[in-house]
This record gives structure tokens, sequence and C-alpha cells, in this order.
């Protein structure tokens, strides 16, 4: 019942004239951009952060959960009719979506996923509304050591246990860990690697992070790698509208989809990529076409939208309860929440329960109006990814230097801007993950505050964080992780030697 | 056995950074109050952290190259293209100077004709009509109705006249 009331109340918010229009400037904004290709949703939360330094947090927060998730919709149309997967997570769209089109169902396939999206994302909010509450009563109970042990947690599992290499996912992790240091110290003021430049001294903005490693990298990258290569699209021949068959092998996906993608967004498990591919092969399991797959076969385009989309409401869980990101494009939201001074956690359930609530009832608004903005009007959304490559990277790159001038009106931010674009650019080249080094950046000072505090608390004593039960707990838990898949593999090499 | 030098240099370029944070957090206090520990616990912690992993990858690239490294699909990348790349770099650095003294628009022309030039453009002139009315629209909505600061630069006179 609180919680009824609770949404209602954001409704009310959500609903005002203002925060409407605000919602509605951003799913379309985020759509347009999303739809770029190569623009993932972490690159166009990132961009467009400098649009709102103006606004009320409120309004800028609801314009940022539409651009999140316009973002995700304008990905899903690029990857059916270009094949060029912005970000991981669309990869396994990309299997059947562009088989599809290429197929002459581009239509269908685009529907699928903007419909399948739309369905994903109302559950997924609807079970955000549902658990956040849960997860908030139980998070007031945490103290500096729990956060800090849940931290670690998170850094471990998005770092050294997922991606294709545990030591280039820990490089990645404190490069950021070490970007993120920064600036001056929050508990005693003293500056760190700041070298006497002021621009140093506020320490690193995550935007600035995000945009060179996605933007600038990514533009270095596609120049010299791709620039000659010719390119396909895939016209939208025929209709949109789905076929009685189309549906019904189309739902119990998305159902599917976002019983998968949902939790997985709640634990730090780096992202929408598990979610996504763990659907196509549960897809193509249960399919009764299975001969289809690999050539086009709607459930394959049905299930990793719709778990992508879950997936990216599910980190809303722990962002908006803990205040941790479990994903890049999270991070850099935790970043635009700090810009007005908010740390998204517990309290804020209490102390600034209309922005939250405000902001949960957005997500509901915002899944309608991109149904609407999608499906109708994708045509348009095709007319954006006309545009040439040359005119295309030259505007996504005045677009990123303006946000990483605008902090501080100075070059020195844009030499920055420029190093971490060839850190970008390696990264890859050489098949690094990008998202600890976010993730880095933005959840490193946090735990350290907490690390620190918890000692604070505990007079120096280290071993505060093993008898208080729920820090013991994470630790062990994360021990488990990093232990048990290696002893695992030299278990498997063993024997393979035997 | 492939060994590529490239991934020998990005991790020695890790170890680097690792020596480097360890003797910058060498001259940070060590002063902690009730926590016992001061500014420069967590900094030797990430200066540790990135040596062992320096290590670590230098070691890989050493025995038989970097792990799992995904190859990226045939037909997905051509060689590496010098020309594109530096094009974009010098488009940056033509920013970088041009913006505080020429002002937002005109550098932004300039990154963008030389970013589209980087790209295998040729109609230069063309580029840079394009990225000047692109600039002068983002100046125009971020400073006019967002309240942004930007620089105007040399065409201080011109949009100042203009009313911007």
């Amino acid at each position: 019942m609180e919680t009824l009331n609770a949404l209602l109340h954001g409704f009310a918010v959500a609903l005002t004239p203002m925060n409407l229009m605000w919602g509605f400037i951003g799913v379309t904004v985020g759509t347009a951009v999303g739809v770029l290709p190569g623009v993932g949703p972490a690159l166009t939360v990132a961009m467009l952060l400098p649009l709102t330094v103006k606004l009320d947090p409120t309004g800028a927060l609801i314009m940022f959960a539409g651009i999140y998730y316009g973002a995700m919709f304008g990905g899903s149309t690029t990857t059916i009719l270009l094949n060029t997967p912005g970000e991981s997570a669309s990869i396994a769209t990309a299997l059947e979506g562009n088989k599809m089109a290429k197929r002459g169902r581009a239509g269908p396939a685009l529907a699928t996923a903007a419909i399948g999206s739309f369905v994903a994302g109302s559950i997924a909010t609807l079970l955000l509304t549902l658990l956040a509450p849960l997860v908030v009563e139980i998070a007031l109970k945490f103290g500096p050591a729990e956060y800090f042990a849940l931290m670690v947690f998170a850094f471990t599992t998005v770092a050294a246990v997922l991606g294709s290499s545990t030591s280039r996912g820990l490089a990645s992790l404190f490069l950021g860990l070490l970007f993120g240091l920064v600036g001056i110290d929050s508990q005693t003021g003293a500056p760190r690697f700041a070298f006497g430049v002021p621009e140093l001294l506020d320490g690193i903005d995550v935007v600035v992070l995000a945009v060179g490693l996605f933007a600038v990298g990514e533009a270095l990258y596609m120049a010299a790698y791709t620039s000659r290569l010719p390119e396909t699209m895939e016209k939208i021949s025929g209709s949109l509208m789905m076929s009685k068959q189309d549906w019904k092998r189309s739902w119990p996906a998305w159902l599917r989809a976002t019983g998968i993608g949902f939790p997985f967004g709640t634990i730090p498990a780096g992202g929408a990529e598990i979610p996504t591919f763990l659907s196509y092969a549960v897809e193509k399991k249960l399919s009764r076409y299975p001969e289809e797959f690999g050539k086009g076969a709607i459930e394959g385009v049905a299930g990793p939208e719709a778990a992508n989309n879950a997936s990216a409401t599910g980190v809303l869980v722990p962002l908006l309860t803990l205040g941790i990101p479990t994903s890049a494009t999270a991070a850099i939201l935790l970043g635009a929440f700090q810009n007005y001074g908010i740390q998204p956690g517990p309290l804020l359930f209490q102390s600034q329960a209309d922005l939250v609530w405000g902001l949960i009832a957005s997500l509901y608004v915002g899944n309608v109006l991109l149904l609407i903005l999608n499906l109708p009007l994708v045509g348009i959304w095709v007319k954006v990814l006309q545009i040439p490559r040359p005119m295309l990277y030259g505007g996504i790159l005045v677009f990123a230097t303006l946000g990483a001038y605008s902090l501080h009106q100075s070059w020195i931010d844009l030499l920055t801007l420029y190093v971490f674009g060839l850190l970008g650019f390696a990264m890859r080249r050489f098949d690094i993950p990008v998202a600890p080094a976010v993730i880095g950046l933005i959840l490193g000072p946090l735990a350290e505050t907490q690390f620190r505090r918890a000692l604070s608390i505990s007079q120096g004593d280290a071993m505060v964080f093993l008898t208080q039960p729920i820090s013991a707990t994470f630790l062990a838990v994360t021990a488990l992780l990093v232990i048990v898949p290696w002893l695992l593999r030299r278990r498997a090499t063993a024997q393979g030697r035997r | 056995m492939r060994r590529s030098a490239a991934e020998i240099a990005l991790s020695a370029g890790v170890l680097g950074l690792g020596a480097f944070a360890t003797l910058v957090t060498a001259q940070l206090s060590g002063e902690g109050g009730y926590a016992g520990i001061g500014p420069n616990f967590i900094p030797a912690v990430v200066a540790a952290g990135l040596l062992v992993v320096g290590a670590w990858l230098l070691w890989e690239a050493l025995a038989g190259g970097w792990r799992n490294r995904g190859a990226p699909e045939a037909g997905a990348e051509h060689a590496f293209n010098a020309p594109a790349f530096w094009w974009i770099s010098a488009g940056l650095f033509a920013h970088m100077a041009l913006i505080g003294w020429a002002g937002f628009v005109l550098a932004g022309a300039v990154l963008f004709a030389c970013v589209a030039r980087g790209f295998g453009s040729t109609r230069v002139l063309r580029d840079a009509a394009l990225g000047l009315a692109l600039s002068l629209a983002v100046f125009v909505f971020f400073v006019k109705l967002l309240n942004v600061n930007l620089p105007a630069g040399w065409l201080q006179p011109l949009l100042g006249s203009a009313g911007i």
C-alpha cells in the first residue's frame, strides 16, 4: 500500500506538464542519438549530460531516464538495419535481426524489438517498483563496512569474473581507480595526483572519461581500421506489421527474456551482455523452428531485445537503492546525480521521495512514449542512419568536445579527452573492456570513503570488515567467485593433460 | 608462439603507470586520525594493483600473447590507416588550440572538416561549411537556451550584433 501511494505520488510528479516535456525531450533525443551507428547508450548519456547543467534536478533526471531508455530503443534499430552493434549487449540482436532485414523482414524485426522492449521495460519497471522498497529496507541497515564490502564485490564481478580476460579486466579497473584518485581527497582535503593543475583538482569528470573512451576512441578506431570498408544498410521493405505467427512466436520470448534480463541487471554482472546471449541461447533451444536460427528467426530478436531492456531497468535497482552502478551507463547516470549533489541510496527514498518516485513513474511514461515514437516514426530514425560517416563522426566529435569543454572552459579538459581517446583506441584494438574503468572512476572514490569511515568507526581495526556478518558474507562470496572458477580451470587443464 | 610488440608496450605502460603512481603516493601524507590510515593508503593499494596487473599482462604478452583476445571478424577491419588516424588527432589538437581564441564555432568547423577528411571525405570546403553550420546551431542552442557559457571568439562582433 505504501509503495502504491508513493508510486501514485510519483506519477503526480512525472505527469506535470514540465516534467512530461522533459521526459518527452529525453526519449526523443535519446532515440535520435542512440540510432547513430557506433553510439551506444553509455555514450549517448555522457554526450547529453551537458544539456542539463541548468535544469532542476527532478526534470533533469527524468530527462536522463528518457535518454537512457531512448538510447536502448534507438540502438536496436541500428543493429537490425546496419548490423553494427553499438555495444556488446546488441550483438545477440544483430545475429538474427540483420538476417531478418536481409530477407526483407526488417519491419517485423523492428516491431518485435520495439514492442518487446516496451513489454520487458514495463514489466521490469513494475518489478523495480516492488523490489526497490524492499532493498531500501535492507540497505538502511548497512554501515560503511557493509557498503565497502558490497563495492569490492561489484568491482570483482565487473572486472575479474566476467569478460574474456581477468588480467585485462583488472587493468581496466585499476586504471579507472587511478583516475578516480585525481583531485581533492574528500576526507582530509589534501590534493592528490593533481600536480597543481586547477582543472585536475576537481577530479576527472566521468563525462570526459566516458566520452573520451567511447566517442574519441571509437572515432580514431573506426577511421583507422574501418573507414575504407563499404557499408550496407538494409531497407525497410513491406509492412511493419507482425503477422499472427510473429506475435505467437514473439510474446513467450519477451516474457522469458524479461525473467532472464531483470535479475541479471540487479546484480553486478557488467550490464546486459550476458542476459542477451543467455536469452538468445534459451530461445534457440526452445524454438519450434530451430532451423531458422542463423537465417532470421524472430525469437532471436524478440528475446535479446527484451532481455536488454529488462536488464537496463534492473540496473536501476542497485543504482537507486544502494548508489552502486553495475554498468558503464549506470556509472554515468550516477555522475549525473552527483552533479546535483545527490547521492543515490536508501536515504534518497526518504529525503527526496518526490525525485525518486517521480523518476520511477517517468519510466512507465517513457516506455509508452518510446513505443509510439519508435513504431510509427521509424522512418525518421532510418533517415538519421543515412548520414554519411564523415559527417556523422564530425558531428559526434563536435558534441564530444563540447561536453568536455563546458566543464571548466579550458583546453586542458580537451587534452585529457584526447588522452582518454588514445586509451579508448588501444582498449578497443586490444580487447580490453571499458566498463570496469568507468565504474572504477565513479565507484572508487565512494569505496574509499566508506573504507575510511568504517575504519574511523572501528578506531583503525581492520577486522571490522570480517566481524560484521553482512560485510563478511559479501567478502566471502567475492573470494569464492575468484577462487572457484580458477580451481575449476586448473582441474580442467590437469585432466586435459592426463 | 605469437609475440606482439604492442601488447608488450601496453603491458609495460601499465607497469610504468604503477611505478609513477607509487612515486606520487610516496609524497602523500599518511596522517590518518581515527581511521589509522591516511590519504595515501588507497593510492598505495591502486599503485600496487597496477604493478601486479602490469607484470601479469607482461608475462602473458611474453608467454604466448594476451589470453582470449577476440579476433576481429573477417572483413571487419582493414590495415591501419595512419593518415586517417592523424587527421582526426590533428583536428582535435587544432580545436584545442583554437577554441579559446577563435571561438567555439570556428574551432568546431575546423574539427568537423578534419574528422570528415579522416573518414575519407575529399570535399573539404563543403565539410567546413557543414561544420560551421552545425557548430553555429549548437552554439546558439547552448548559449541562448541552456545558458551554457561558450566562447564566441573571433565571431564575437558578428554574433554579438545578431544578439547572441
